[in-house]
């Protein structure tokens, strides 16, 4: 019997202490070090031979991993392996991962501004999968709202020439060369690619993006339109917003699609677009 | 009158030392000690394909070898000694023994790890010969070994904990089981930010703590790149991996210890 | 022979039944069996395959435990590590660590039992004498026949001098000279004052040696007490062989070996007498009488329920 309760008593501890090294580790732990792990990351094609075969299950394992990892936004120096992440590591074990190039060329257009950046990831998944159509279109996007419009438009030939391109995709460059500045008439081609029930949840993640990229746009350029009237009227820039409100000049402010309010300098006059990001928030 | 004294720590011994023996001379062992010591002689043709540091890979290789390597002895020769005395039961006479059947179980563990250990110095000295022979200081690599041989006792422990419960097929396959669920903990957090608020995120939250985090055990990164660690890491690593590994013991003890033999 | 004290093994109202995959279906494999072994004396459980004996034993060693029931050795409990350290067991078709030597292995056991080491050598070497393995000690096990396997095993049951020793299917496998080699070893351990209980499907066996018996059948017990009680020792009739001619109006129940020599059966005493006179008249040789006596295996089918007692003759 106390032979019994001596193991008990020592199950106890070893327990206790478990939980409590468990506890330390959590917080101080190695896994603190992750982003230095980046320096470890293997070449994409060593990585795909030590895979034994199950380099797609790889490639899946590793987008999660990155997107977990690029979730945290308070991370110094997230962008510094993106490409080789998205475009080395994952494209080489799977290159017909389209989602990974997306995702990779976004980050560094929307959160980085590398815009070049972001084109190479883009050819290089157009490379590996010449039949996808929104890699070319996306990218021809991308260049417009950077206001490149020749890359744009070529950008949307190539995606137009390829076969069994949806309708919408076709009207693009046309639409576009018309619509140089018209957001309103680009949101509505998305709209197109949104609502097209061919549409897979990759494009759909795509479109939605635009979208909410567009529709930020579009509401900046509509504030600033009324604080430019104001001051017009006025000979001063409205203390905040809401005074746009109570002036009369509209009867409610518009939110950026993630619910927050658009930011306003006083001193400026200028209208700017919360913080935008790729990844949800506590993705 | 024989004098007779049966004491717990004498049959343990005794158990240990006979489980060491079999253990050794189980042909699983040699292949899966062959193979590591293939692989690390072949990471030194792996090196000449790359360009710049040729020794990160022979460590890396190394490393993963003993790693992965001493888990498969650990799985295989741990359900199969226990499989094999039930199938043939040597293990009746044992039991009619006085000695407690958590003792019987304890010494088995002890035998067990007594064996892995032993491979993984092995496979380390000939990682050693293989680095010091070519001018590289393989001393850094010591904590990683350190704690991959704590890795080893948790894996150990619930190879016998499923072959205490179960067939060695099934026993086998929840060992791996719990082994790759050990090295993806990290992905339960995030999943758990997916799931929406309330019994979803506890039962995240519950498993997250309640498995193994072998991620960290595992150095390996970190030694190859000399990269600091915090202080005492190592130390409360090891008191997490060793004191996991007890409690499972003890579970694997007293399962032991309620088997029917039928 | 049989001492005081509390009885060896006591089994009350033991009960088990095993239940099938997934929880469907139970089979119950004992069902209420009670006996008690006096200490000192030898006590065989019998029964047809598949009637519980192994089972039975197993509840005893605690490698079952029994759904209902009290199991005690000496008064105390079964399971207890104090119950262990007073018995001996060797199981059916025992099999043992392939790599170690007959000698290694006895020392392992007495190293469990807590046999002091400078006391372990010399008892190894006595105990391998004394089942007849002693030039064996350092032969692999792997390399004993199934003979040998089986004197191993007694030896570790008996090598710490348990006041119980307990055999499962002892005689299995052996051949005749291993069979009364365990008898003879046995009969030695109930004259130093052990008490051994073992289980046969091999009624000869029992019958030669045991004082007190029970019978298994499908996990019930039929019978159990003194084997001298239980089997009676009257004749129930006279196997005559004449040689020579019959005497007259006798019959002879059917040709013996040889052409010129009869069996004959007469009810009793007094036929007996009346037939050896008469073949004695009549010139023919009376060449052997045998009192048929009921036998174990007389009761043993009586209460399996084989439908006929068929007549046997002296094995």
């Amino acid at each position: 019997m106390r032979d019994k309760a001596i193991v008990m008593v020592l199950v106890l501890v070893c327990v206790v202490a478990t939980t409590w090294s468990g506890i330390r580790l959590e917080q101080t732990g190695v896994e603190q070090q992750r982003g230095k792990s980046l320096l470890l990351l293997p070449n994409g094609k060593h990585l795909k031979a030590a895979s034994l075969g199950q380099a797609p299950l790889l490639a899946d394992l590793m987008y999660l991993w990155a997107i977990q990892y690029y979730s945290e936004y308070e991370r110094e120096d997230r962008f510094r392996y993106v490409k080789h992440i998205f475009g080395d590591v994952i494209a080489e074990l799977d290159p017909n991962y389209v989602d990974a190039y997306w995702m990779g060329a976004l980050i560094l257009i929307v959160e980085a501004n590398d815009l070049e950046a972001g084109l190479e990831l883009l050819d290089q998944g157009i490379a590996a999968n010449p039949e996808n159509w929104i890699l070319p279109y996306l990218a021809g996007w991308e260049c417009y709202h950077a206001d490149r419009f020749d890359c744009a438009e070529a950008y949307f030939a190539q995606a137009e020439a390829l076969p069994e391109v949806p309708v919408y995709v076709k009207r693009t460059r046309i639409g576009m060369a018309a619509a140089k500045g018209d957001l309103r008439r680009a949101y509505a081609m998305w709209l197109d690619v949104l609502q097209d029930p061919r549409a897979d949840s990759g494009t759909i993640d795509i479109a939605e993006r635009q979208l909410r990229h567009l529709k930020v746009k579009i509401d900046v350029q509509e504030i600033q339109g009324w604080v430019a009237k104001f001051q017009f009227e006025n000979e001063r820039w409205p203390g905040a917003l809401t005074e746009l409100i109570q002036s009369g000049y509209t009867d409610a402010l518009p939110f950026d699609p993630f619910g927050r309010p658009y930011d306003y300098d006083p001193g400026s006059g200028v209208v700017a677009a919360p913080r935008d990001r790729i990844l949800p928030e506590g993705s | 009158m024989l004098e007779r004294h049966p004491n717990a720590l004498g049959a343990i011994v005794a158990i240990g030392l006979n489980t060491f023996r079999e253990a050794i001379r189980d042909r699983v062992l040699y292949l899966m000690l062959v193979f590591a010591l293939i692989i690390i002689g072949i990471s030194r043709l792996l090196s000449l394909l790359t360009v710049g540091d040729e020794e990160k890979i022979i460590k890396d290789v190394g490393l993963s070898a003993i790693s992965l390597f001493g888990v498969m002895t650990a799985v295989f020769v741990g359900v199969s000694l226990v499989f094999k005395e039930i199938e043939r039961r040597t293990v009746y006479t044992l039991l009619a023994q006085p000695v407690l059947r958590s003792h019987f179980l304890f010494g088995k563990f002890i035998g067990l790890f007594a064996v892995l250990l032993l491979n993984v110095v092995l496979m380390s000295a000939a990682l050693f010969a293989l680095l010091l022979f070519r001018g590289e200081p393989p001393w850094p690599l010591l904590p990683a070994l350190l704690l991959i041989a704590v890795e080893l006792a948790v894996v150990t422990a619930f190879a016998l904990l499923f072959s205490s419960l179960t067939n060695p097929v099934l026993a086998s396959v929840w060992t791996f089981a719990v082994y790759v669920a050990g090295h993806l903990s990290w992905s339960l957090l995030t999943l758990r930010e997916k799931v929406p608020e309330g019994v979803a995120r506890w039962i995240c939250d519950g498993l997250y703590w309640v498995l193994p985090n072998l991620k960290r055990l595992d150095l390996k990164a970190q030694v190859v790149h000399g990269l600091g660690m915090p202080e005492g890491y190592v130390g409360l690593a090891a008191v997490y991996g060793l004191g996991y590994g007890a409690v499972i013991v003890a579970l694997a003890c007293w399962a032991f210890s309620r088997k029917e033999f039928n | 022979m049989a001492s005081e004290g509390p009885p060896a093994l006591a089994i009350e109202g033991l009960h088990k039944a095993f239940v099938g995959h997934l929880g469907i279906g139970r089979r119950p494999a004992v069902e209420g069996v009670d006996l008690r072994v006096r200490p000192g004396e030898i006590f065989g459980l019998l029964g047809p395959n598949g009637s519980g004996k192994t089972t039975t034993i197993k509840l005893i060693l605690g490698l079952l435990t029994p759904d209902a029931g009290e199991i005690r050795i000496f008064g105390l409990p079964s399971a207890s590590r104090e119950a262990r350290a007073r018995l001996g067991y060797l199981p059916e078709n025992p099999y043992f660590y392939d790599y170690l030597t007959a000698r290694e292995f006895l020392d392992f056991y007495a190293r469990l039992q807590g046999i002091a080491k400078t006391d372990r050598g010399d008892l190894v070497r006595r105990t391998l004498e004394r089942v007849g393995l002693a030039g064996r000690g350092d032969a692999a096990l792997r390399s004993f026949s199934k003979g040998m396997t089986q004197r191993l095993g007694l030896a570790q049951a008996i090598q710490h001098e348990p006041d119980l020793v307990i055999l499962d299917e002892p005689m299995s496998g052996l051949d005749p000279l291993g069979r009364r080699e365990v008898r003879d070893l046995i009969l030695g351990l109930r004259q130093a004052g052990k008490t051994v209980f073992f289980s046969s499907h091999i009624l000869q066996d029992a019958e030669m040696i045991c004082d007190r018996i029970a019978i298994l059948k499908a996990g019930r017990m039929l019978s159990v007490g003194g084997l001298h009680e239980l089997v009676s020792q009257r004749v129930r009739w006279f196997e005559v062989t004449v040689r020579g001619a019959l005497p007259a109006g006798v019959e002879a129940h059917h040709p013996a070996g040889r052409e010129d020599e009869h069996l004959v059966r007469v009810a009793d005493i007094e036929a007996l007498r009346d037939l050896l006179d008469r073949a004695r008249e009549g010139g023919a040789q009376v060449v052997s009488i045998w009192p048929r006596r009921d036998t174990l295996e007389d009761l043993f089918m009586q209460r399996i329920g084989a439908s006929e007692t068929p007549d046997t003759t002296h094995a």
